[in-house]
């Protein structure tokens, strides 16, 4: 076991759990975009920095191992005010504001960013993809957490949806972006059961 | 269990390369050659050879700009990398454009002929710079000779040492594996001898290449891999082309010590695209060494086994980055993973890899035959140990490749060494180590080279290539120019550089006023927030701008 501290609160983790493993054990709570904790850490939203003793940055709860001794604090300033700068840029880059209900929306609320103050380009509107008869697809809502990919890869070893583009232009995609029902989706639906924005939504079937 | 490759899709890739299948990067590159562009019917045929499902291969598609960018009959590459840029201000870019009448990245609607930006073809002493075809044509008439039609092969840039003896200059000659395989050198030894040298990491971290050495041998594998960088893509830097161009034997020699220290048995070089000519001289050599024995099953009937496998990148500057470098190895999309585990530990086919640059592998036969001290001798005015490779862009009178001791001054290196800039022009910064190093004024020339004087810079040692602009350079252009590449190779994993460098980019793209406590907010998102030194790094140069150039900016 290894024992660290967060916030005051001294925990016993498993040997391997990482800084974000050790939050939840305390009841800290870690703001997070890209995580899922059924699927491996991935290290991508970098909303989840906090202050670790003796590291000169801020660092990712969620790919940080556990050492003995640790001293962790979830509030760390620096950590915090870059989190709600990466959270504000990632609203900037959709064309309208996230769905209440949704991870990001509760998140920009939690950190407190509201409207945020990038102009400039947003995610092209499209039209919804509604090809499939239960799974809606909307690439302006994508924010590349890659959750979605990991569910399909990790959790249903189905492997039909990729990460596309990169930079700016990153989104996901089905198959060779034909939609799901064109590509080896079975439908399980664990896409859009972790999806963070509405970006894969299951289409309701009752009223 | 940390590490976000997909472990299953690295283990599919693994299984079907024990088959000899090729990857799906391999298949499409294939396809391009052949068609000009990648469809559908290529990334079923590429899932089919790779085994890689259809969607993974999908997104390897849409990743690398080889494979976007469509091809004519005739396919015209333009350099974009910043000692072209610093040369013309971009005009041969502008001049290619409106004379061809297609965009970057575009094809003529009949198909003739088409223009695609590529950054940098590492003709860095000859600026700008032009690919058309299969002939890399520079200088300042280029614009006019690819009008013509009649580009003709650039000149190679000089190629000297300023040491009494020669080290990375000389060809290579087997000796330093030739010792340690006739004297019996023990792996632990020859690793020893490698952390004593205190060899640091030349690709910019700085890393010692020994400690790395050092973990691979104790982590657990069936295979370990020895994989050599050779994707040195920053803009204005060709020291590592000309490393594997002309001595391609110092570099194999590098691999196979590093593989007989470590335990591993088999080597890749990733070597980018963008240097055609890397890839068959490395090969060749290779040949060559098998011919004498140096690789393969038993080399030189020591019983120790070693080969290496060239393979060609696609266009990406992110996969410079060691984990990104890996993934685009195995075909895959070349993004970067959070380390642990680190490459040592999980690296090519989740094996213990050793990721090294070029010229930090070709730093080892030296050590191999002359010893740590030697080596640590070769720069007897600085902390660090052994030597430099510099090179320098158009802008200065005698550029090209210089091997140098660590601690000269810039101002030796700028002014004496490669003789200050040509034209009458003064020298009004100098970036050094690529698009993450900082900006060093012409009133700070009087900074040591080395890693710790110009860290106290803002600067970094990085690559070692050396780049001017003159006096005539605007400053507020030269950070519109580093953050478009910045957000165009941002490999689009992490949000602040995926996002933030594409802000940052249009603070500078129009000529708005550019808000400094926006800016230094986004430079601190960047720095703190990024996975790897690409976001982490981009906010150098800029800071350097805003330190020394603050009225140039435009700032509000």
């Amino acid at each position: 076991m290894t024992r660290v501290a967060v916030d005051g609160i001294d925990v016993e983790v498993a040997d391997g759990a990482t800084v974000l493993d050790a939050a939840r054990a305390a009841g800290r709570w870690v703001p997070t975009l890209c995580f899922d904790e059924r699927q491996a850490p991935f290290g991508a939203c970098r909303v989840c920095l906090v202050g670790v003793e003796g590291a000169p940055a801020p660092l990712p709860a969620c790919t940080t191992p556990c050492r003995d001794g640790m001293t962790i604090a979830t509030e760390d300033p620096a950590g915090r005010r870059v989190a709600a700068a990466v959270v504000e840029l990632v609203l900037s880059e959709l064309p309208e504001p996230p769905a209440a209900h949704t991870e990001l929306a509760q998140v920009a609320d939690a950190l407190g960013v509201g409207e945020p103050r990038w102009p400039g380009a947003t995610h092209a509107p499209q039209p919804a993809d509604t090809r499939h008869p239960y799974l809606a697809f909307r690439h302006e809502l994508c924010i590349s957490c890659g959750r979605c990919v990991r569910a399909c890869d990790e959790l249903q070893g189905t492997f039909a949806l990729t990460a596309t583009g990169r930079g700016f232009g990153a989104n996901v995609a089905a198959g060779l972006d034909e939609g799901f029902r064109a590509s080896a989706c079975v439908s399980c639906g664990a896409c859009a059961d972790t999806c963070p924005t509405d970006a894969i939504t299951e289409v309701s079937l009752l009223p | 269990m940390l590490g976000d490759v997909s472990r299953n899709l690295v283990e599919l890739v693994r299984r079907h390369h024990a088959l000899d299948a090729p990857t799906a990067l391999d298949v499409l590159k294939e396809a391009v050659e052949l068609r000009g562009e990648v469809t559908d019917a290529d990334r079923r045929e590429a899932a089919a050879r790779s085994g890689l499902p259809e969607a993974a291969v999908h997104g390897v598609s849409t990743f690398y700009d080889d494979l976007l960018q469509p091809r004519g009959a005739r396919h015209v590459r333009v350099c974009t990398g910043t000692a072209c840029f610093a040369a013309t201000g971009d005009a041969h870019v502008d001049a290619l454009r409106s004379a061809f009448g297609v965009g970057l990245g575009e094809r003529s609607s009949d198909g003739s002929v088409s223009l695609a930006e590529t950054v940098c073809l590492g003709f860095c002493h000859s600026s700008p710079a032009v690919r058309d075809g299969d002939t890399i044509d520079a200088g300042p008439d280029v614009v006019a000779r690819v009008l013509a039609d009649a580009c003709v092969a650039a000149a190679e840039p000089a190629w000297e040492s300023t040491l009494a003896e020669p080290v990375l200059t000389r060809p290579g000659d087997w000796s330093g594996l030739a010792r340690v395989l006739d004297d019996g050198v023990a792996p632990e030894a020859l690793l020893e001898d490698v952390k004593a040298a205190e060899i640091r990491g030349r690709g910019g971290a700085g890393f010692p290449a020994g400690v790395k050495w050092g973990f691979a041998r104790a982590s657990e594998g069936d295979e370990k891999f020895i994989v050599a960088n050779g994707d040195e893509g920053d803009p204005g830097s060709y020291i590592d082309k000309y490393l594997m161009e002309r001595t391609p034997e110092r570099l194999l020699e590098g691999m196979a010590l590093a593989g007989y220290a470590v335990g591993a048995s088999h080597g890749f070089v990733l070597v980018r695209s963008e240097y055609p000519l890397s890839k068959p001289a490395l090969e060749e050599a290779a040949a060559a060494a098998r011919a004498e024995g140096w690789l393969g099953d038993d080399v030189r009937g020591s019983g120790f086994a070693f080969d290496v496998t060239v393979v060609e990148g696609a266009g990406s500057y992110v996969v410079g980055e060691e984990t990104a470098l890996l993934a685009c190895l195995q075909g895959l999309r070349g993004t970067v993973s959070a380390r642990p585990p680190f490459p040592a530990q999980s690296g090519l086919h989740g094996m213990p890899t050793v990721v090294n640059n070029v010229e930090t592998l070709c730093n080892v036969p030296f050590v191999a035959t002359r010893g740590a001290d030697a080596y640590r001798a070769l720069s007897p005015d600085a902390e660090t140990a052994g030597s430099k490779l510099v090179c320098f862009n158009e802008r200065f009178a005698r550029p090209g490749v210089y091997e140098v001791p660590f601690g000269v001054s810039m101002r030796w290196l700028c002014e004496e060494l490669a003789g200050g800039l040509r034209d009458g022009r003064t020298i009004k910064a100098v970036q050094i180590g690529g698009p993450l190093g900082g900006i060093l004024p012409a009133a700070r020339l009087d900074t040591a080279f080395d890693f710790d004087a110009l860290a106290a810079e803002g600067c970094m040692l990085g690559h070692g290539g050396i780049l001017a602009f003159d006096d005539r350079t605007s400053m507020r252009d030269v950070a519109r120019h580093l953050l478009r590449f910045g957000a165009h190779e941002s490999c689009g994993k992490c949000f602040p550089c995926r996002i933030g460098l594409q802000r940052a980019h249009a603070m500078f793209a129009g000529e708005a006023p550019v808000e400094q406590a926006r800016l230094e907010q986004l430079l601190e998102t960047l720095e703190l927030g990024s996975l790897c030194a690409h976001g982490g790094g981009m906010p150098a140069p800029i800071r350097s701008l805003l330190k020394w150039f603050p009225d140039e900016l435009g700032l509000a």
